[in-house]
């Protein structure tokens, strides 16, 4: 894989939120990257560190309690993090934009649907404030509003969450940047409007070649939409791998867990209650020591070896990574050696 | 409301909040009545200083006049009496619209220029700068304040600041202005931190607005109509802190303002005089009914959170 063809590439990212009652490692060991024109999708429960890893993109993690500390985010050969914040403004909206969970406050109330999307056309692009309204009222009929040409004069709250998730597609897409980001866009919105959301999401990657970071909890998005996806876990990465393997062939117990705890519709007649994932998510300031999943894993959990060492993202072959000691083709020799040498054999 | 359909050759033309909210204004009968008296009472401060300019010896102008003899009643000739010296409340009256819409401008745009920066500033930056807006403004708010604007006042009189002679209503406003921006910063402050929480400044943020442009196109038109209330409230207040310190003897000396006529009139009502009082208590009244109502319907307009389904 060459560099160029490559949109976002992510090493090593750790952010880490400096409490009063201690340091929470939000983002810890994060990889990876996100090719050109793909829909790359980061899937994980609440406080993963989903949002925090979108927000180190945008060098908008809130500073203090917040602070990037160690890794490296590259976009477009130029590492973002050694950036200066003029430089890094000229990029957001611009080359890497964003949409955001809740349609609803994500919106100036004070200034029309048509002020705003105007704005962020003309803090990236030399037009006139005419030319900026007319292409407001085409990036509006782009995304799907009816009539742009009067909704471009309202006020966000004369329109629907669905418009409004809608507006903020047309403010981000509107400098066509290379890269959105965008931050459980549907998570708010009811199911019919999430398809409709997610194909213009999908019409546009086609027109613009964009690259898509998709961060969402909902697998069934995941597997209708992205090309790659990365299951969090507690901060880290624990699976990488090409959308129709994960879910053909999940290798890390969590992911097999998630896949597990979904409704499925029309196999078999008898109805049996959901598998579910026992225990809760850790809080980030007191992680388990060793996999962060063991407590909670069928395999792992009265494992020494578990219970001790965190296992790092590895490739295990055929393209994928994870991050288990029992995944098929993870350990090495030598540490198979260690382990029967400390613990007896498995 | 049936709108217009717009022709796709039809540019389509934007519509700013100022526009809509002032479009909104203009159906509230009220409060384009109290309006009308506003500008009525800015238009004769206006008149009157447009005629001492040049020199135009109208009534007001010539309040020194004696139009009669003392404590005259109202009469046909002298439609609110006379004074002790003989001259017309009348003119006296409208004279000290001068004084105190000058003083409570120009003590509305210190606070403002003060106030409003500082608690923006601090709510939106926060950490050490923070700190000390906040020190300051809670040392100078735990003063009492008419002590303080005494005090003010006091120390101000007859100084001389930046090669201004400090005489009369200057120091006066300067004291006011000085003194009461604590609480439009505090409130300013306030809003500021909760509004920068919002995830519209987040989503601002994430296509490039600067730090400036966050504070003055999205969280000022935001806390706006917290700052026009507070004008129109605060308004009526430096008037009646003009009022008392002329009642005080500190503001205006020379020329009438309505502090000074109610406090010449306290002496008055045990002989029956009434209509000084009268007159000066009405022209405040009207005024400071007029900016609340005023005020009140213009936050009602431009708040779009505040606004009626159309």
């Amino acid at each position: 894989m060459s560099e160029n063809s490559l949109a976002l590439s992510i090493q090593g990212l750790g952010v880490s939120f400096f409490t009063e009652d201690g340091i929470a490692r939000a983002v810890q060991d994060v990889s990876f990257s996100v090719k050109k024109g793909e829909t790359f999708a980061l899937v994980g429960e609440s406080g993963c560190g989903k949002s925090v890893t979108a927000l180190s993109i945008m060098r908008l993690i809130p500073q203090p309690p917040g602070k990037i500390v160690s890794g490296d985010i590259v976009f477009d050969n130029r590492s973002l993090l050694e950036l200066s914040e003029k430089r890094m403004r000229g990029i957001r909206g611009n080359k890497i934009a964003m949409i955001f969970q809740e349609p609803m406050t994500s919106l100036n109330p004070v200034y029309t649907v048509g002020n705003q999307i105007v704005e962020a056309i003309r803090l990236h692009q030399k037009k006139s404030e005419n030319q900026a309204w007319a292409d407001a009222v085409d990036m509006l009929r782009k995304v799907g509003i009816s009539e742009p040409e009067q909704r471009v004069n309202e006020y966000p709250h004369q329109m629907s969450g669905g418009m409004r998730q809608r507006v903020m597609i047309a403010m981000a897409v509107s400098c066509q940047p290379q890269l959105l980001i965008a931050d459980e866009p549907t998570t708010a919105l009811d199911v019919t409007i999430q398809a409709q959301i997610l194909d213009l999401l999908d019409d546009l990657q086609k027109q613009n070649g964009m690259s898509i970071l998709l961060i969402t909890h909902d697998l069934a998005i995941v597997a209708e939409r992205a090309d790659n996806v990365a299951v969090m876990y507690a901060s880290r990465i624990v699976e990488i791998a090409e959308s129709k393997q994960l879910f053909q062939e999940p290798l890390h117990p969590y992911t097999k867990g998630l896949l597990k705890s979904l409704p499925r519709l029309g196999l078999g007649r008898e109805v049996k209650r959901l598998q579910t994932i026992s225990g809760t998510v850790p809080d980030p300031l007191h992680f388990p020591a060793g996999c962060k999943f063991h407590p909670r894993c069928s395999v792992g959990c009265s494992d020494k070896r578990c219970q001790g060492i965190e296992p790092e993202l590895r490739e295990v072959g055929n393209g994928r990574h994870v991050a288990c000691w029992y995944a098929q083709g993870y350990e090495t020799e030598e540490e198979i050696k260690e382990y029967e040498s400390k613990y007896g054999k498995k | 409301m049936i709108k217009r359909r717009l022709t796709n050759s039809e540019q389509p033309k934007g519509r700013s909040l100022w526009q809509d909210g002032l479009k909104r204004l203009g159906r509230r009968k009220l409060a384009m009545v109290c309006f009308a008296v506003i500008v009525l009472y800015f238009l004769l401060a206006g008149f009157i200083y447009f005629a001492e300019l040049i020199d135009w010896q109208v009534g007001p102008i010539r309040w020194q006049e004696e139009v009669g003899g003392a404590y005259e009643g109202p009469s046909s000739q002298n439609k609110f009496g006379t004074d002790i010296f003989g001259q017309s409340v009348l003119r006296k009256t409208l004279y000290g619209a001068k004084i105190s819409i000058t003083v409570a401008l120009c003590a509305s745009f210190i606070s403002i220029v003060i106030g409003v920066p500082l608690g923006t500033i601090a709510g939106y930056y926060r950490g050490v700068v923070d700190e000390i807006i906040v020190w300051v403004y809670s040392t100078l708010s735990s003063i009492p304040y008419i002590l303080l604007i005494l005090a003010f006042a006091v120390v101000l009189r007859d100084k001389t600041l930046f090669g201004f002679k400090l005489t009369g209503i200057t120091s006066v406003y300067l004291a006011i202005g000085l003194t009461s921006w604590v609480g439009l910063c505090r409130l300013i402050r306030g809003e500021v931190i909760k509004h920068k929480e919002r995830e519209y400044v987040l989503a601002a943020k994430s296509y490039g607005c600067s730090g400036a442009r966050i504070i003055f196109r999205h969280l000022l038109p935001n806390v706006f109509h917290l700052i026009i209330i507070d004008f129109s409230l605060r308004f009526v207040a430096f008037i009646h802190a003009e009022v008392i310190l002329s009642f005080l003897g500190l503001g205006e000396a020379t020329r009438p303002s309505w502090g000074v006529m109610i406090n010449d009139a306290r002496i008055e009502l045990s002989r029956g005089v009434w209509w000084q009082m009268v007159a000066a208590t009405a022209a405040i009244f009207f005024i400071s009914l007029a900016l609340n109502i005023f005020g009140d319907a213009l936050r009602d307009a431009i708040d779009p959170r505040l606004r009626k389904a159309a």
